[in-house]
C-alpha cells in the first residue's frame, strides 16, 4: 500500500529533497509542515500515514512534543531525521513506536530504504 | 550575577555542640540548617542544596563518613563541601578515613570558633570556584552541541541544494556530473552523521562509513542504466577521522571509474570493494571490477587517468595517507592501496 507521507521540517529546500526521495521511494507527499502548528493542522486535514519529523523545528517547536501529539491524536508514527539523534532523543520517543532514525546529513539511499521499511512496518501493522 | 545567600548544613547528634557551632556560624553571618541524624542530612543535602556541610564523624544512625561518601557519589550533592569534625581521641584515623571518603576538611573537636570560620570561609570559596567552573564548561558542551548541529544542518542544506539542482537537468551527462559532486560532497559529509554518534569523535569506524557510501553510490546513477552487483566486505577497523575522509574519497572515485567503465558487455558488472587490516601496521583496500579491464576506456578514452579530476584526487589521497597504489589488470580491473594504520590513540574525554 502507497504511503501518505506528511514532512514535517523547517528547512524547506531539504523537505523538498526529503520529498523527492519519499516519491522516489514509490510513496506520496500529502503536506510538507515547517512548525508544529502547521504538522498538526496537516495531520488533521489530510491524515497521512506517516510523518518524518525533524526534531528541531521552527518558532523553538520541538519535534518530539509534535511527534508525541501526532501519536496521541492521530496514530501517526514517525521516522526521525535529524542533525541531533543521540540516546536521550531515542529514549524520549520509545513509547511513540517510532518507524526509524536517520541523523543529517543523511545519506538519499537511507532515507529511501527506511521510507520502504516504514511501509512495510505500518501495512504489517494494520492487518 | 545574584548573591545567593550561603547555607551551611550542621550535622551533630549532640545538642549543646551543634548549639555552639550554629553559634560561631550564625555569628559570622552564615545561614545555617541543623541535622541530628545522618538520615535527616543526606534528605537536607538533597532539599536545602547548602553549600557546605559541617558532618559530625559520630551519628546515631550511621557513620558521619558513611553519609560524606554518600554525598560526594550522587551527582546531585556531590559539589556540596564538607567539613567532617572528629573528637580528639580517635581524630588520627577518622582524618584518613574521612579524607578517602571524599571530605574536603577535617577539624577535630573542640574548634576554635576563628578557626571553624576561617576554615567554612576557605570552603566556600571552593565551592564558587569549581561551580563556575562547571557552569562554564556546561556552557561549552552547549556551544559545540550547537556548533556541531549547525555544521550538520548545513552540509545538509548543501547536498539537498545540489540533488534539486541536479534534478532540473533531463540529459544524463548533465546529471551525472551532479552525480558525481553530490557522491563527491557526501564521501565528505556523511562523515559527520557518525563522528559525534562515537563516544570517541577523533577516530571513525570504517565499516559503517564505506559500507553507507557505497549503497549511496550503488543508486547514485553513475554510468549507464544497467544494474551493477556492489559488493562490501569491509572490515571493522578505526582510522583517525582525517585518514577516514581521505580513504571514502578514494573509495568513492574507484567506485564511480568503475561504474562508469568498468561494465562487462556479456556478463553483469560486479564490483567488490574490501577493506583487510593485513598485520598491525598496515590494511589494504581493495576495489576491483569483472568489467573489460584495460585500457581502450581508461588509457584512451576520453577521461585520461594521468588528467581526470578522479585520477588526481587518488594520486593526491593516496600519497596524503602515505600509501601505495598498486593496478591489476587481471580478470577486470583491481586498484589496491595498501597504507600504514597508526594506533589511533585512545580518546579520554576527560583529558
Amino acid at each position: 500500500m502507497g504511503l501518505e507521507v506528511l514532512i514535517v521540517e523547517d528547512q524547506m529546500l531539504i523537505a523538498i529533497h526529503l520529498q523527492d526521495l519519499v516519491e522516489e521511494a514509490g510513496h506520496r507527499v500529502a503536506a510538507i509542515a515547517h512548525d508544529g502548528v502547521s504538522a498538526l493542522a496537516a495531520a488533521a486535514n489530510h491524515r497521512p500515514t506517516i510523518a518524518i519529523m525533524d526534531i528541531r523545528l521552527a518558532h523553538g517547536a520541538s519535534g518530539i512534543d509534535v511527534a508525541r501529539q501526532l501519536y496521541e491524536e492521530h496514530r501517526i508514527r514517525c521516522l526521525f531525521v535529524s542533525a541531533n539523534i543521540n540516546e536521550d532523543v531515542r529514549q524520549r520517543v520509545a513509547d511513540l513506536r517510532p518507524l526509524g532514525f536517520i541523523g543529517k546529513p543523511f545519506l538519499a539511499a537511507e532515507v529511501i530504504a527506511a521510507v520502504r521499511a516504514a511501509a512495510i512496518a505500518v501495512d504489517s501493522n494494520s492487518c | 550575577m545574584p548573591v545567593l545567600p550561603e547555607i551551611i548544613l550542621n550535622v551533630d547528634d549532640n545538642e549543646p555542640g551543634r548549639y555552639a557551632t550554629t553559634r560561631i556560624l550564625n555569628r559570622a553571618g552564615f545561614q545555617v540548617l541543623e541535622a541530628g541524624t545522618g538520615k535527616e542530612a543526606l534528605r537536607l543535602a538533597r532539599s536545602a542544596s547548602p553549600q557546605l556541610v559541617v558532618l559530625d564523624v559520630n551519628l546515631p544512625d550511621m557513620s558521619g563518613i558513611d553519609v560524606c561518601r554518600q554525598l560526594k557519589t550522587d551527582p546531585a550533592t556531590a559539589g556540596i563541601m564538607v567539613l567532617q569534625v572528629s573528637a580528639t581521641n580517635i581524630a588520627v584515623l577518622d582524618r584518613v578515613s574521612s579524607l578517602s571518603a571524599g571530605a574536603d576538611s577535617f577539624l577535630v573537636e573542640p574548634m576554635e570558633p576563628e578557626e571553624l570560620e576561617a576554615v567554612a570561609r576557605a570552603l566556600l570559596r571552593l565551592h564558587r570556584v569549581e561551580a563556575e567552573l562547571r557552569r562554564s564548561l556546561a556552557e561549552r558542551e552547549m556551544l559545540l552541541r550547537e556548533v556541531n548541529h549547525r555544521v550538520k544542518n548545513s552540509l545538509q542544506l548543501v547536498l539537498s541544494m545540489l540533488s534539486l539542482q541536479g534534478g532540473e537537468f533531463r540529459e544524463a551527462g548533465a546529471r551525472e556530473i551532479f552525480a558525481k559532486a553530490i557522491a563527491r560532497v557526501t564521501a565528505i559529509a556523511s562523515i559527520h552523521e557518525r563522528l559525534y554518534q562515537d563516544t570517541d569523535p577523533l577516530s571513525i569506524d570504517m565499516q559503517t562509513y564505506l559500507t553507507g557510501l557505497c549503497a549511496e553510490l550503488a543508486r547514485a546513477g553513475i554510468g549507464d542504466e544497467r544494474h551493477a552487483d556492489l559488493r562490501t566486505d569491509i572490515e571493522s577497523l578505526r582510522l583517525p577521522t582525517e585518514n577516514g575522509v581521505s580513504l571514502a574519497l578514494i573509495v568513492n572515485e574507484l567506485v564511480m571509474n568503475a561504474l562508469k567503465h568498468g561494465r562487462p558487455s556479456e556478463r553483469s558488472a560486479i564490483i567488490n570493494v574490501s577493506l583487510r587490516r593485513l598485520d598491525a601496521g598496515h590494511a589494504r583496500l581493495t576495489i576491483a571490477d569483472n568489467g573489460p579491464g584495460i585500457a581502450v576506456d581508461r588509457a584512451g578514452g576520453a577521461e585520461k587517468p594521468a588528467g581526470g579530476l578522479g585520477s588526481r584526487l587518488i594520486n593526491m589521497l593516496v600519497r596524503q595517507l602515505n600509501g601505495e597504489l598498486r593496478i591489476e589488470h587481471a580478470d577486470g580491473y583491481a586498484a589496491h592501496i595498501t597504507f600504514p594504520v597508526q594506533a589511533a590513540a585512545p580518546w579520554d574525554s576527560k583529558s
